[in-house]
């Protein structure tokens, strides 16, 4: 459209003076300025139309028929184009959302906020820097007069606030430009720049006045106390545009700005948008009030936004999908936020709970978390690879690793808020009625399509492929349409689902991918069973689960590091909010999701550092990364991969996430989710191999940490009164295992670690499912409160029986198997300290494992659970096929180990150790292993020494449970006269200092330190309108000072 | 001698902050940025300020072929006639804040406004 942007502004400035001239009749003034907002959105949409469907070249529009330096130009390009459109459609529908404010303020409202509409367009579009001065004090004014919009009266005080900063920035920034032009003799930004502005006599000062001025109104921290005030206090919708229009419109203007400065500005550029971006985020960490939180989590984004602005010089061609993924994505999620938090009454973060039972707005809310910290399949997660890979190919790691920081941070605070509204309670029962906002709703809703349409365009222009077109992740949304239905129809169509994908997919899958395709499509429909227990339409669970699997899924074919990371975070999203299900799980589904999210930047970091710009790195090409960086990019990675295994020192999520969870949820993080971490693991080392970092060979040290998780899982695990927790803690023990068997770095510890992949699963979900059927028919998971309930339950006592045998390692079940390679394993290894540690840990998984079938099964049975049933049989179905498959497993292992075994030897070829696997027994250099015969010598001995107890026992006398008497006083804690309670106690006393809990307190200090400072610094926003006036001219002094220092100050 | 009205111009601008950061009456402060605003018009003309040249007006005395050399640059005034105008605007919006803020708490005080915080 030729003049479009000329139009643009017209009818925005022509309706407001149009308002004010017709006769005050509010309906039809606030017609218009619907239609005048409508048409502005409809001119920039065609603008964003013919430059991405027609490749139009960007248009300069010559005003007063000359050209600068004699007459203010504008330029629209397709940066220009989609951010006018993003202004013109966030004020309108901020003006349907502000309806009732908007009619009752009348038409003057009306014209200032079309004002303000027609300002931050204009500073888009101009290339005059006076001109650009005028509209930035237009929107300031109009700002100035719509943060009156707000019933709150204190949003007065931050109105007067914000115009006395202004009012600074305004000197400034007249000084800068008037001292400008006197060295160019132009106002035009590319005049100034083409005369290299900053060589001129007076002309980088002058620079630098204007640029602290634009860089000042993205409100950078710490000299922000005026913006944060409005977005508190300001009308939602306001606040919306003020995040949402006011940011990308100023940060546009750095941008062009920049252009003046050249490289030296560049780098300050940087450094205050991380300064900004970090600080930002932890003090928003301590927020309580949701409107400041969102205001401060504004400004952390429009400091990332102005850190990747000041990596443009590498970014490339690339910059502006790099740079406008992340501002869109911030811009539709805050104006989402805001919008949204206009439903919720009361202004902290608890009160968002009443959001609760409204399906579609908490899924509103997750879709903008999602946007906002970028994750898949949203535009922020491609922008911030392709900014990674390019920051680490260049060798900047420091803004790499304070980007992920901030991400990290920022993460923790909105999840946490997630949490709030899932798990607090509801304070006063007053939902927040829908019907009377339909309009409202609809407004929200518009940012979600937004939302969705931007992860399917960044998709689709991304040089990775779209993330939306994958089967797994499409399946796996499509129940969030389809969450109203029952249960059983959703469950049969999930477990149909992950079928069909299993046998469409099979043919295409290597000996490894069907291990884990095997345990992920199969066994998760296996355990999905149980879902039919379920009553009623079980809201959230589908999306969640099917979210994991599909990511799960989506991870062991992945090719690619783009598609292996897209599905990591795709998988750790999905569990964490099967986490948060269960009903004291919040606290547990955050530390869950931090470190998920923490470990998951880890890889990131690791794929930026070994793909070196390499597009499309592919994961076999980890292979040929070369030092100095490989042995970095081992570390990062195997650390990373570790968090989801749990590895001792990033375990503490592990217990509270797998106790907490539902019945059917628990086998599902235990015993699948948890292979995603090996699976990783498998990936890497099967590429990487060995690497030395300093002398040390790393793929020791994991040996190291795999036997010390193996006794310390353990250990902690016999301490356990919890039954699900003992599980939980036996997990940690477990992954110590197979990380152990995979860092030995030879084919029988890979076998090993392998069937321990089975393995786990199997009896990890056995148990977990049987366990959580007892507690779910007894109403607690402690063990001592329980006993007895062999007669009550049989099938679950024979699942738990099974079940412990297995895992115990001793024959005839699989476990043996895994105990019997790994033997073999180590006896051609040379290392035997770590080896120890591991020989000890076995006879403590003993120690626990007694436990579940002694203190729950055996023993008197408790007077309230006399009337108890068996468990449901949709939970009790699964642990038969379990059990089933435990047995056969144990019989004929080779069937799936053999072809594991010959996948793997390839990869091996130079040492010898091998298995043979002729026949139905199994040997090694160092002897043999027949399933079958063990099977058949166990059963005899079993049935031998059964014969002989029941001949024993046919004359004992049965003791009644009353037959006790206490003599002496009343027990202050009933409980612990109970032979059961603190089972352990003398082992307790002498090995009790290993299981103090010192990386729990380790990560709870680091917290508590980020926590305290925060609430400590942010005394620093007095609330006074002239300490923010000093904080400003501070700022000012200080990014000077930077600029002297970073560039010898030459003026 | 347009280096008078140039630090004339700054001097106002340090007058201008000064009392803006030290006053706490909200009237006083909108005067100091008005003064401080001053300054900086002050500052704006004095830049463009050409020695021994006329107004860029084109008539009977000034032919267009000799223009250049003859007249001043008209555009620093016509940034200072924005300058002001937009300043206008600022300071009345500000009164019309003092106002309000009067009524709803009675204190022209700014330290009283500190309810938003932290």
């Amino acid at each position: 459209m030729v003049n479009g942007a000329l139009y643009l502004v017209a009818i925005g400035l022509g309706a407001a003076f149009l308002l004010g001239i017709l006769p005050d009749r509010r309906e039809l003034s606030y017609k218009i300025t619907l239609t005048s907002l409508s048409l502005m959105a409809l001119i920039a949409a065609s603008y964003v139309w013919s430059f991405a469907q027609n490749g139009v070249l960007p248009e300069q529009i010559y005003t007063a028929g000359s050209r600068p330096p004699f007459a203010i130009n504008l330029r629209v390009g397709m940066a220009e184009a989609v951010l006018s459109l993003l202004i013109s459609l966030s004020g309108l529908f901020s003006a349907l959302y502000m309806r009732d404010s908007l009619l009752k303020q009348g038409r003057r409202a009306m014209a200032v906020l079309l004002v303000f509409v027609m300002a931050l367009c204009g500073i888009v579009f101009t290339r005059d820097m006076f001109n650009l001065f005028v509209f930035s004090e237009l929107s300031v004014i109009s700002t100035g007069g719509l943060v009156l919009l707000s019933h709150d009266s204190r949003a007065l005080g931050a109105g007067f606030k914000y115009l006395m900063v202004s009012q600074l920035l305004s000197i400034l920034l007249l000084i800068g430009i008037i001292f400008a032009y006197h060295a160019t003799g132009t106002l035009n930004i590319d005049g100034m720049a083409e005369a290299r502005l900053n060589t001129l006599v007076g002309g980088s000062l002058s620079f630098f006045l204007m640029f602290v001025v634009i860089v000042a109104e993205l409100k950078p921290f710490p000299a922000n106390g005026w913006g944060l005030d409005i977005y508190e206090s300001a009308h939602p919708a306001f606040s919306a545009l003020f995040s949402a229009a006011s940011g990308a419109a100023m940060l546009f203007a750095a941008d062009k700005l920049l252009l003046i400065g050249g490289t030296q500005w560049l780098g300050i550029a940087t450094a205050i948008g991380l300064f900004t971006f970090i600080g930002s985020n932890i003090f928003a960490l301590v927020q309580e009030n949701d409107r400041r939180l969102l205001g401060y989590s504004s400004v952390a984004q429009l400091g990332l936004i102005l850190a990747v602005i000041g990596q443009r010089d590498l970014l490339g061609d690339h910059y502006h999908y790099i740079a406008g993924g992340i501002l869109l994505a911030h811009a539709v999620s805050k104006a989402g936020f805001f919008w949204l938090s206009g439903f919720i009454e009361e202004r902290n973060l608890g009160a968002w709970a009443s959001l609760r039972g409204h399906s579609p707005l908490i899924f509103a809310f997750v879709t903008f978390i999602a946007l906002l910290t970028g994750l898949p399949p949203f535009p922020g997660f491609y922008a911030k690879w392709d900014l990674l890979m390019m920051l680490a190919s260049e060798g900047r790691f420091w803004v790499l690793g304070l980007i992920l920081l901030g991400a990290l941070i920022e993460a923790a605070y909105l999840f946490r808020w997630f949490g709030y509204i899932i798990k607090r309670d509801i304070e006063d029962e007053v939902k927040p009625s829908l019907l009377s906002h339909p309009f409202k709703v609809d407004v929200v809703f518009s940012a979600v399509i937004a939302a969705w349409s931007l992860a399917y365009i960044w998709g689709a222009i991304s040089q990775h492929g779209n993330l939306l077109h994958s089967i797994p992740l499409l399946f796996a949304l499509g129940f969030v349409l389809i969450d109203t239905l029952p249960v059983k129809i959703k469950n049969s169509i999930a477990i149909a689902g992950m079928i069909l994908w299993f046998i469409y997919q099979y043919p295409s899958y290597d000996a490894l991918q069907v291990i884990f395709s095997s345990i992920i499509l199969l066994g998760g429909a296996l355990i999905l069973l149980a879902g039919y227990h379920e009553k009623g339409s079980r809201p959230g669970f589908y999306p969640a689960a099917m979210l994991m699997f599909a990511g799960l899924i989506m991870l062991i074919v992945a090719q690619g590091s783009f598609d292996f990371f897209a599905a990591w975070e795709t998988l750790t999203v999905g569990s964490y909010f099967l986490i948060l299900r269960g009903k004291k799980s919040e606290p547990h589904a955050l530390s869950y999701i931090v470190f998920s999210l923490g470990g998951a930047f880890l890889i990131l970091a690791g794929f930026a550092i070994a793909a070196q710009g390499t597009v499309n790195f592919q994961l076999k090409a980890l292979a040929d990364v070369a030092s100095p960086y490989a042995a970095w990019v081992f570390l990062l990675l195997a650390i990373g991969f570790m968090t989801k295994t749990a590895a001792v020192g990033v375990h503490i999520w592990l217990p509270g996430a797998h106790a907490e969870a539902e019945t059917d949820v628990s086998p599902m993080v235990s015993g699948i989710l948890l292979k995603a971490g090996l699976f990783g693991l498998f990936v890497l080392l099967m590429n990487m191999g060995k690497q030395q970092l300093y002398g040390v060979e790393l793929s020791h040290v994991l040996l190291w940490i795999g036997a010390i998780s193996a006794l310390l899982g353990n250990l902690m695990a016999i301490f356990q009164e919890d039954a699900k927790r003992l599980l939980a803690y036996s997990s940690i023990g477990q992954m110590g295992y197979a990380v152990f068997g995979m860092a030995m770095m030879n084919q029988l510890g890979w076998l090993m670690a392998l069937m321990f992949v089975i393995n786990h699963f199997i009896y990890k979900s056995l148990l977990f499912l049987s366990i959580g059927g007892v507690a779910k028919r007894t109403g607690t998971r402690e063990m001592y409160r329980m006993g007895g309930l062999i007669t009550l339950m049989p099938l679950s006592f024979i699942a738990v029986l099974i079940g412990i045998i297995a895992v115990s390692g001793v024959p005839p079940l699989s476990g043996f198997g895994g105990r019997w390679i790994f033997y073999n394993a180590i006896m051609t290894t040379e290392y035997r300290l770590p080896m120890v540690l591991i020989f000890l840990s076995g006879p403590i998984a003993f120690l626990y494992l007694f436990r579940l079938i002694h203190t729950i099964f055996l023993g008197q049975l408790k007077d309230e659970f006399r009337q108890i049933r068996e468990a449901p049989f949709w939970i009790l179905l699964p642990q038969m096929v379990f059990v089933a498959a435990l047995l056969i497993f144990a019989v004929v292992p080779g069937l799936v180990l053999r072809r594991v075994d010959a996948y793997l030897a390839p990869f091996f070829a130079s040492q010898s150790g091998g298995l043979n696997w002729e026949g139905l027994t199994i040997s090694s250099d160092f002897g043999y292993w027949s399933p079958v015969s063990i099977m058949i010598i166990i059963a005899a001995i079993f049935a031998s020494l059964f014969a002989w107890l029941v001949f024993v026992n046919r004359k004992a006398q049965k003791v009644k449970q009353f037959n006790i008497a206490f003599s002496a006083e009343r027990p202050y804690r009933p409980e612990t006269t109970h032979f059961a309670w603190n089972f352990f106690a003398p082992y307790r006393k002498a090995l009790g200092f290993l299981t103090q809990p010192f990386v729990t307190r380790f990560w709870e200090s680091l917290t508590n330190f980020l926590h305290g400072g925060a609430e400590f610094s942010r005394r620093f926003y007095t609330g006074n309108g002239q300490t923010y006036a000093i904080h400003l001219l501070g700022f000012v002094v200080a990014i000077y000072l930077l600029w002297v220092g970073m560039t010898g100050g030459r003026l | 001698m347009s280096w008078v009205a140039l630090t004339t111009g700054f001097i106002l601008i340090l007058i201008g902050l000064y009392g803006a950061l030290t006053n706490r009456n909200i009237l006083r402060i909108i005067v100091s940025f008005s003064i401080a605003n001053t300054g900086v018009n002050l500052i704006i003309v004095a830049v463009g300020y050409m020695a021994s040249r006329t107004a860029p007006i084109l008539d009977k005395t000034v032919a267009p072929t000799e223009a250049l050399e003859r007249i001043i640059d008209p555009l620093p005034q016509a940034l200072v006639l924005t300058a002001i105008v937009i300043g206008v605007g600022v300071t009345a919006l500000m009164l019309t804040y003092a106002f309000k803020l009067y009524e709803v708490k009675g204190t022209l005080d700014i330290s009283s406004y500190k309810e938003l915080k932290w």
